[in-house]
């Protein structure tokens, strides 16, 4: 053992076996440690953790669904779906300190104030993590620079979405209306319906009454996505989406654009501000056109309207987003004496011959109730006092009716209520009875208030749409029907979901000879020239035209006027004869303040028939729409 | 009967001895070790580069720099081998200078994340010389504590290894690098408690350090590191923050299961879900794709060969030899420690790369350099008869 002794004692020598054997321990120490918390890890919880991994790294997706289209009542595409560069902000992967360098980047960009951005951000329902859409329809070439940047823009996405493209835009705006981004309000409500935060939906129009068939159902996705919330890759589609379904409307797109047509002429010839031009076909309640001028672009909001253009939609006091035909009521002038001319027949006041002398005034309780024609018509049956629209035959026939019965058919005819077209925010128009009166003003109809319901002045209000409605059924033999603008619900298969039934509100509680008699009525109008050279067109028209007072007498005591004609003509518009109730075509013209020297509606009307029957003749008479107040017939 | 000197006489040349009497010397195990833990470096290095249409053999990629620094590596095991060690003993000073000056170097040039200089950039390649300091002052610590064999038990060694590891230390901790100087510092503790030095007077210093640490938090350590320190120590309360990469890296672990996912299977890191996956990470995507089972065996292997260095250590009639292989020994075992238990959530986040796996090749080329050491060590052991 010598040998392996050192000479001078090393007690750092004696202790490194020891040394060694701790280090061993150490070791041993150190590896069971970890095995076992690996074990814990791996095979304890192994299940838990794997479970957690899958839930953060992927997630349920939408698929979004087509949007269905809508087509004339010929098959002619009105709408369609087009792809559309989005930009969107994530506000949760957008730090604070980072929004306001962020929304000048991208205002930049995008040409947009960085204000907007952060306002539009601010006001964005939902969560943090609910993406929110900046700017629609981004061109192509700025979606790409906008995605290369995403380094210096955290939180901002570009997708491409479709949206809604109207190729006729203001031909049809007021009917198809148009889709735009959820209200923040709303969509507490409408998630539960399936709706995702940053969806679009109807707003107007039919986009808007019939969104439930049209916007078809979100599939689901399973995605798997990256730490920052990008998606990897799509790993499962857990359910498909289905398309919505398509409309095939009433709407005749070419009658629309004749019907267009013919309304701006007027309504440039005279230096009108608003007019409404609607046909219908009253057999059925088809609308096949309808026309509200001033119009607006629809597409406008399909791509995102700007607050600039909206404002200045909004701030136009001629108001151009609202459908005159449907969501404003006017008063309807002479057109109303339909109701009063139906209901002393029908209630047997008078008969088919009965005569009344008819004058330049009616005295009642002090006052004077002026006829349009200061002459008087002398004695006068119904042809006469209806086809030379005497005032003051019509205010006797309103007296011996009284408020009640003039309001019963004034119901009859579906005034006083909306008609129920698929259209939102229409109005009810006013039908002025003793019960009305009270519950408005606290007191019963006066005589004199009766006279001017009876000539549709005074109280009685009525829309575009129920005053052709009310004609309809006088052209159909007393059939109201609910107006129509849907013809058939087409599904994403191509099968037809729900086709075409003309909706009986009401049969009105009357003699068909009654009608005949109002028929025959209206075609004196035309044929007594009390709507000139109407009566000259190859076509034969029966109707009544409408001049009707509103607002403030003027310097001289004069009032501003609307000017209607309402009119309809036989199955065949060229031999028919008035006596059956088969006419397959009602028209309605609507000059708002027309102060023209005739009536605007009538000459319209007449443009309407020219265009649509193909009338190579011109019958137009250019000089009744010259300014001037002068000329009052109703 | 002759005296043993404590001092190793002149020593025939290597190549006077016997191929065979080499080879038997030479330890075979330690090198397969070494291949199996490199190799297993290289398949992580693989699945973390594939990425779906993509060549992983293209310029760039974790795998092709990996296969460069490991041919890189093979070279510098070989020549340490035939390098005789007992001139590197001569050498220490020049050594500790050139330690020295390489990390004031790349304090002055070096590059690195949120202005720190941890990497010198060598034309295409980056190199981080605390990577070989670990190396070289295991080196000239073996060669003064070595030399001071029979005086190890007094203070004046202790303080003497402490002097020379305090400058490099002071470098490392400037540039900042917490985890190399940690590892430094378990070196250092490491080789003075495996010399046989006084327990009481390493105890003494010890619990000197301990009483510094108040200071090293109010002075030294920057926030980021606070931040890794506090969200170990309660992991839950940030999960998006600071505590996340604790949080994902034991969701990656734990999701692997006992058989784990399979290769380039693992879902958390293709989703990025984990930071630094691919270095200072690794050996979560290691839990995940491999399993409980892989990790177990890349235990093994580490186990096995930390028993090699030490057999070395200890086989060693050179108090130099013995005092490497300690001080490599206990450089790994710290490393593995840190590094796996980081991944685990048992120690706070540092950035200490796990030995051979993680990528990076100054650590490669480190490891290589000082294993080779150790085989040059082994194959130089001369039989007692020939003294």
């Amino acid at each position: 053992m010598v040998n392996d002794t050192y000479l001078v004692a090393k007690p750092e020598r004696d202790r490194r076996p020891l040394r060694f054997v701790a280090f061993g321990v150490i070791a041993i120490l150190v590896f069971s440690v970890l095995t076992t918390r690996l074990a814990y890890l791996q095979i304890t919880n192994g299940q838990t953790f794997a479970a957690r991994a899958e839930a953060q790294r992927t997630v349920d997706e939408a698929i979004p669904a087509p949007r269905g289209l809508i087509y004339d009542r010929k098959g002619r595409l009105l709408v369609s779906n087009v792809a559309s560069w989005t930009v969107k902000i994530k506000p949760s992967d957008l730090a604070f300190g980072r929004r306001l360098d962020v929304a000048q980047r991208l205002g930049a960009l995008l040409g947009m104030e960085p204000s907007d951005i952060l306002a539009t951000l601010d006001s964005a329902p939902g969560s943090r993590f609910d993406p929110v859409r900046i700017a629609s329809d981004v061109p192509e070439r700025t979606a790409r620079l906008v995605s290369e940047s995403t380094a210096e823009l955290p939180g901002v996405l570009v997708s491409v979405e479709t949206r809604r493209q109207y190729p006729d835009g203001p031909l049809l705006a007021h009917i198809l209306g148009y889709t735009g981004p959820i209200d923040g309000g709303t969509y507490a409500q409408l998630k539960s319906e399936g709706y995702q935060q940053d969806d679009m939906m109807g707003k107007a129009g039919v986009e808007a009454t019939f969104e439930e068939q049209l916007r078809g159902t979100y599939g689901t996705e399973l995605v798997e996505r990256d730490a920052t919330g990008r998606d990897i890759q799509v790993l499962r589609t857990v359910e498909e989406a289905v398309p919505g379904s398509s409309l095939r409307l009433t709407i005749d797109r070419t009658i629309q654009k004749e019907a267009t047509q013919a309304l701006k002429w007027g309504m440039k010839a005279a230096g009108l501000k608003r007019g409404v031009f609607i046909v219908m076909n009253p057999q059925t309640g088809e609308v096949l056109a309808l026309v509200s001028l001033p119009s607006y672009d629809n597409n406008l909001f399909a791509k995102g309207i700007s607050v600039k253009a909206f404002s200045k939609l909004i701030k136009d006091k001629n108001k151009p987003l609202t459908n005159h035909g449907v969501q404003a009521h006017y008063p309807p002038g002479s057109t109303f004496k339909l109701v009063a001319g139906t209901g002393a027949l029908q209630d047997r006041k008078i008969t088919p011959s009965t005569r009344i002398r008819t004058a330049g005034y009616l005295s009642l309780g002090g006052s004077r109730f002026y006829d349009w024609n200061r002459a008087g018509f002398g004695m006068c049956n119904i042809y006469c006092g209806f086809g030379h629209s005497s005032d003051t035959f019509f205010f006797q026939l309103a007296g011996m009716l009284g408020a009640d019965r003039l309001a019963y058919w004034a119901h009859q005819y579906g005034f006083g209520r909306p008609t129920g077209i698929d259209l939102p925010g229409e109005a009810a128009g006013i039908v002025p009875s003793n019960q009305w009166k009270v519950d408005a003003l606290g007191q019963r109809m006066t005589g004199g208030e009766v006279y001017q319901a009876g000539i549709g002045q005074g109280y009685v209000v009525v829309t575009p749409l129920q005053l052709i409605n009310a004609y309809a059924a006088l052209a159909n033999g007393g059939k109201v029907y609910r107006p129509q603008l849907v013809r058939e619900i087409v599904g994403p298969d191509g099968k037809v979901v729900t086709p075409f039934k003309p909706d009986l509100i009401r049969k009105m509680k009357l003699s068909q000879a009654t009608l005949r008699t109002m028929r025959l009525a209206g075609r004196a109008t035309v044929t007594l020239r009390h709507t000139y050279n109407l009566v000259d067109m190859p076509v034969k028209v029966a109707g009544k035209s409408g001049t009707a007072e509103f607002g403030l007498r003027d310097a001289k005591g004069r009032l501003p006027y609307h000017s209607w004609f309402v009119g309809f003509v036989p199955r065949n518009p060229h031999r028919g004869t008035f006596r059956r109730a088969t006419s397959e075509l009602v028209f309605l013209a609507f000059a708002y303040d027309s102060r023209t020297k005739g009536n605007a509606g009538t000459e319209i009307a007449k443009a309407f028939l020219q265009l649509h029957f193909h009338i190579k003749k011109d019958y137009l008479n250019h000089d009744l729409l010259e300014k001037g107040n002068f000329y009052r017939s109703n | 009967m002759r005296v043993m000197r404590a001092e190793p006489g002149r020593f025939t040349d290597v190549t006077t001895r016997s191929v065979g009497a080499i080879w038997r010397a030479y330890d075979l195990q330690l090198t397969t070790y070494v291949v199996l833990l490199g190799a297993i470096g290289l398949i992580m290095a693989y699945t973390n580069s594939v990425e779906s249409g993509e060549s992983v053999l293209r310029t760039g990629t974790t795998f092709t720099r990996a296969l460069m620094w490991s041919g890189i590596a093979i070279v510098v095991f070989t020549l340490a081998t035939l390098f005789d060690y007992r001139w590197v003993k001569a050498m220490r000073w020049p050594i500790w200078f050139a330690n020295l000056g390489l990390l004031v170097l790349t304090l002055a040039v070096g590059t690195g994340v949120g202005g720190s200089s941890r990497w010198i950039n060598l034309g295409p390649l980056t190199f981080q010389f605390s990577e070989l300091a670990k190396i070289l002052m295991i080196t000239v610590l073996a060669a003064y504590l070595g030399n001071r064999e029979g005086r190890l038990d007094s203070v004046t060694s202790i303080l003497g290894a402490c002097l020379l590891m305090g400058p490099p230390w002071v470098l490392v901790m400037m540039q900042p690098d917490l985890g190399t100087s940690l590892v430094l510092v378990a070196i250092l503790g490491g080789m003075l408690f495996m010399s046989g030095a006084s327990l009481r007077w390493l105890l003494a210093m010890g619990l000197g350090a301990l009483a510094a640490i108040p200071i090293a938090w109010t002075y030294i350590l920057r926030d980021y590191q606070k931040d890794r320190i506090l969200s170990f120590l309660n992991p839950t309360a940030d999960t998006q923050g600071a505590g996340w990469q604790v949080f994902q890296a034991q969701i990656t672990v734990g999701s692997g299961g006992f058989l784990g996912t399979g290769l380039t299977n693992g879902t958390q890191t293709r989703g990025e879900f984990l930071p630094v996956q691919e270095s200072d990470f690794v050996f979560a995507v290691l839990a995940q794709e491999l399993g409980f089972i892989g990790a177990f065996v890349v235990f093994l292997l580490y186990a096995a060969l930390l028993w090699r260095i030490l057999a070395c250590a200890w086989g060693s009639r050179d108090p130099f030899g013995l005092l490497f292989g300690a001080g490599l020994a206990s450089m790994l075992l710290f490393q593995l420690f840190v590094n796996v238990g980081m991944v685990i959530g048992l120690m706070p986040v540092t950035g200490i790369p796990l030995p051979f796996i993680s990528n990076g090749g100054a650590s490669l080329v480190t490891l290589a350099m000082g294993l080779g050491v150790i085989q040059s060590i082994n194959i130089r052991q001369f039989a007692r008869a020939e003294w």
